[in-house]
């Protein structure tokens, strides 16, 4: 490899510092531009029509009033929709069947909101409605109400298998069984999908609220047979994505339908309750858990067979499996998943796509049998993780063909165990119940790998020596404009504040597969760091004969000036180098799937919290918690424990609310607002009291050893809260959220009944 | 018939068929802005003011306004599509979220469920109004240094927030600050940093 700035190893100057976002100035004055924020002349403005059935045939669809009223521009329904699926395959930016209430009927553009709202109601829809189906056992019985022709099971079951986990169960010396659910969530951001969508001839720009623009790209032009050249999504400044907005959804769909048949531009800005309704949730997971252990402390089997709730359609199938067998050492496993469709909205990602669920019901059940064997659950922990070197599998089955490594979950224990004084805790759980507030403390672990997908960044050096990351995947509120132009920068030795950057916009940087599961850091970050690299060669390149014919190798930039390395005093300035080149420098980066070889990487975490619970009311009060995460190198230390903080407060989020409820009598959603949802405020959970801790450690790789964090944070919150509460008053709580009827009714049953 | 509609159509209407042909039905929305280089005493007279419509004037950021709007216009609307101040964001048009919050006549409210005619001759802040000539308001400052945010979708609502707060308390304690924010959602959950940044802010602010 030439000799580059930066060498690994090597000094690093900007790479693991603090300091601000470098677009903090646009984000605190209002001048960043949101997609919602643009405005194109003569812009027509769209609405939905959306289903009031849960499941019901279109018997017949009469736009004719709509389309006569004055002021409407263009109506489209099933007809006008690409007989090209959105994303998956199950489901048209419009269908001849909806299967949930609220799912998108027909849509229009008018050239104000009042016509379009006018003309919706004239939309005359006969329904044949349909019998529906809400939970995802129920609509695997027999006689159930079927959503698709093939069934409401979503391809075959996952199954991963390891050993022989009856053979182990029955082998052990102790089993336990247990279920552990988690209901439908909200999983949206602050800024409601929005989308625009202009035409010019055959050549379509969307704006979207994207994280993943070339999906959205993808999606379009398959959909209206376009060459990638005519297409065009931008995604620049993103309130928010969290998993919801990772994949093309019917929102873009519809404007550009819209917009071509009106021939002018159109926005779809998406209500609140829409945003709630028809983008993607979070979905139920009810998981049986059969766990076994032997006396020494060791596990030995596990079983588990989880029912995902897929909703109508799916963005992303319920991917569980990985928590338990990547985590700890267990010589029989057998996970199950069962994806079953029902009449509720659509479910995908949702930071950590199924982690949260599965590691509450890992966690819990690894804490539970700790308990019954009257083990300290962390020193069961510590006994039973993965180390580095230990077989893990690779991909998607069971079988452990990798080997891990750069692992530091038992660092992440130690290390947060010591914050939160874990021999303060309850010996035994429940003891400190004779006060009416009962304190407890609890631990969960977990982990994710990222990076995944195709990944391309370009850099460009101006001729003034300033700098320019170009990037396709977004910055959600992660930083990656920030962290990607550090990577650059270290890479150029070009100070961070000549830099800037360009996200999300398919027409000027490389493909790129999206921000979504820890994999901006990973996968557009590597192809960042390459992109730099091309630069940097092509500019000592192009210094050489300025600095008596220097090699490449001979010479570094440090703060925009090329020297000679041994002689520093021998050097140009990296402006002069670029006006004597007169062209620009253009760098190109990019990278497949980061993991190479049999050496797996993983980021893990370990959470502690401590809790109190009023007996009286039922009242949790988190009063500390401790988020020891590893994240390889961190790239801006300043961001890695915002998105930790963060991260934390919407995993403890869920033990408090955010649980979308649907009547049993007519599919509606109950709680579409954030008044019934409840994210939490700043009184909900006192941010002081959260403490972000980062384990020293380099990874292998992703950019100078950094390892995608975003989705982690998120994981544990609900497994540490329910074995907190359980050390506080020795009730377990295996349904999510934890109200306080929950807790007050667990804690009568107790009375005389020996719970664990 | 909606406004732009109407408006188009009183237009169309005025210059074409009523005002050529002498005719006295022009709406209310008709008047001498609408025909450039007509004296105003040549106009029929408006017979019915349109009763869904208003004139209304405010101060917003310092600058003078004054403009006929739909009654039913939020001030949100108002400024973001009439004034372009796109900075103040929706997020749940419910009252539920403060992303859309400003200050106005000193008091901080949500600009989604407020009516422009409400404002109507009042003093609006948004957060296109804190920097002075190029230069950060020192809320703005502590946001940018302490990181108080993350995608930034309610920042603008959070940093009006703690201006309203910050000129009434001066001197805040944090659980202060935790309950004047408390209108303001952060899906992010940037809380802990929101509140050293407005910490910090009311620090700048006495120095």
């Amino acid at each position: 490899m030439p000799q580059q700035n930066a060498a690994p190893g090597g000094p690093l100057t900007v790479v693991g510092t603090r300091g601000p976002n470098i677009d903090a100035v646009e984000r605190v004055t209002g001048r960043a531009k949101y997609t919602g924020d643009i405005d194109l002349p003569g812009m027509l403005v769209a609405r939905v029509l959306r289903s009031p059935h849960a499941h019901a045939r279109i018997a017949s669809i009469d736009t004719s009033k709509a389309e006569a009223l004055s002021g409407v521009r263009a109506v489209v329904t099933y007809r006008e929709a690409p007989k090209v699926m959105i994303w998956g395959h199950r489901q048209y930016a419009l269908n001849d069947r909806v299967r949930f209430k609220g799912e998108a009927v027909a849509a229009l553009a008018a050239v104000d909101p009042e016509t379009a709202d006018k003309a919706l109601k004239l939309i005359d829809v006969q329904y044949e409605v349909l019998p529906f189906v809400l939970d995802p056992e129920e609509a695997l019985k027999p006689g159930a109400p079927q959503l698709f022709p093939d069934g409401n099971l979503e391809g075959p079951p996952r199954i991963l298998t390891r050993g022989d986990v009856e053979q182990g169960l029955k082998a052990a010396d102790t089993v336990i069984e247990r279920v552990y659910h988690c209901p439908t969530m909200w999983s949206g951001s602050m800024e409601p999908r929005v989308a625009i969508a202009q035409w010019d001839g055959d050549y379509l720009t969307v704006w979207a609220s994207s994280q993943s623009p070339f999906r959205v790209h993808g999606s379009l032009a398959a959909m209206f047979n376009l060459p990638d050249g005519n297409v065009r999504i931008i995604a620049s400044y993103v309130g928010g994505g969290f998993g919801t907005k990772s994949a093309p959804h019917a929102d873009e769909a519809l404007a550009a339908m819209l917009a071509r048949k009106a021939r002018l531009p159109v926005k779809l800005q998406y209500s609140r309750e829409e945003e709630i309704l028809d983008s993607n949730t979070r979905f139920q997971t009810r998981m049986y858990v059969r766990i076994g252990v032997n006396k020494d402390m060791t596990l030995q089997a596990l079983h588990v067979k989880a029912y995902i709730n897929q909703g109508a359609y799916h963005t992303r199938l319920g991917g569980l499996g990985n928590q338990a067998t990547h985590i700890y050492r267990i010589p029989n496993v057998k996970t199950e998943q069962y994806r079953v469709h029902t009449n509720i909205p659509n479910t995908g990602p949702t930071r950590g796509v199924g982690d949260p669920q599965e590691t509450f019901g890992i966690e819990s059940a690894i804490d539970e049998i700790a308990n019954e064997m009257g083990w300290d659950p962390m020193e069961f922990r510590l006994k039973n993780i993965k180390r580095n070197g230990d077989p893990i599998a690779r991909g998607g089955s069971g079988t452990e063909d990798g080997r891990l490594v750069t692992q530091v979950l038992h660092r992440c224990i130690e290390e947060g165990a010591a914050r939160i004084d874990w021999n303060r805790r309850n010996n035994i759980p429940g003891s400190g119940s004779a006060t009416p507030k009962a304190r407890g403390i609890g631990v969960a672990c977990t982990e994710r790998g990222g990076g995944g997908g195709l990944a391309g960044a370009s850099v460009k050096v101006n001729l003034d020596g300033s700098a320019h990351v170009f990037y396709a995947s977004t910055d959600i509120g992660t930083g990656s404009r920030t962290t990607l132009a550090m990577i650059a920068s270290e890479v150029l030795g070009i100070p961070l504040a000549n830099f800037r950057t360009t996200a999300g916009d398919t027409e000027v940087a490389p493909y790129d597969n999206g921000s979504h599961g820890n994999r901006t850091l990973q996968g557009t970050g590597r192809a960042v760091e390459a992109a730099a690299r091309d630069c940097l060669q092509q500019i000592l390149a192009a210094a050489g004969p300025m600095l008596n014919n220097a090699t490449p190798a001979d010479l570094e930039i440090r703060d925009s000036v090329v020297r000679v390395k041994a002689d520093p005093s021998r050097n140009v300035p990296l402006r002069m180098v670029m006006q004597r080149r007169g062209r620009s420098v253009i760098g190109d980066g990019g990278t497949t799937a980061p993991q190479t070889g049999v050496d797996v990487e993983r980021t893990s975490a370990a959470h502690f919290v401590e809790v109190e619970v009023d007996k009286e009311t039922g009242k949790v009060r988190i009063l500390r918690y401790v988020s020891a995460h590893d994240v390889g190198r961190p790239i801006n230390v300043t961001i890695v424990e915002n998105q930790i903080e963060g991260g934390t407060i919407q995993g403890l989020a869920l033990t408090q609310g955010e649980e979308l409820r649907f009547d049993p009598r007519t599919g509606a959603c109950l709680t579409a607002s954030f008044v019934d949802l409840k994210p939490p405020t700043a009184l909900d959970f006192d941010p002081r009291v959260i403490e972000a801790v980062i384990i020293p450690n380099e990874g292998v790789t992703g950019p100078f050893g950094g390892k995608g964090l975003g989705e982690n944070p998120c994981h544990p919150g609900m497994a540490a809260v329910a074995n907190a509460i359980y050390n506080a008053l020795g009730v377990r709580l295996r349904e999510v959220p934890f109200t306080r009827a929950k807790i007050l009714a667990a804690l009568e049953q107790r009375t005389g009944v020996r719970t664990a | 018939m909606s406004d732009k509609e109407r408006k188009h159509a009183d237009t169309f209407s005025a210059s074409r068929r009523s005002f050529l042909k002498g005719g006295a039905a022009a709406t209310g929305a008709l008047s001498a802005s609408l025909i450039p280089g007509t004296a105003e005493a040549q106009l029929p007279e408006a017979t019915t003011p349109d009763p869904h419509r208003s004139t209304i004037e405010m101060r917003v950021n310092g600058k003078a306004y004054r403009k006929e709007i739909a009654n039913r216009t939020t001030l949100l609307q108002f400024l973001r599509e009439d004034l372009k101040l796109t900075g103040t964001k929706m997020g749940c048009d419910r009252l539920q979220c403060g992303a859309c919050t400003v200050v106005l006549n000193g008091r901080n409210v949500y600009s989604c469920t407020t009516l422009a005619l409400e404002a109507s001759a009042g003093d609006v802040l948004t957060i296109e109004g804190l920097a002075t000539d190029d230069k950060l308001h020192p809320i703005q400052q502590a946001f940018v240094e302490h990181s108080g945010y993350q995608c930034g979708f309610c920042t603008s609502g959070q940093i009006m927030s703690t201006k309203v707060f910050l000129d009434r308390s001066p001197q805040p304690t944090e659980d202060q600050a935790r309950l004047a924010l408390s209108g303001n959602l952060c899906r992010c959950a940037a809380y802990k940093r929101i509140l050293e940044s407005v910490m910090a802010a009311s620090r700048l602010l006495r120095a």
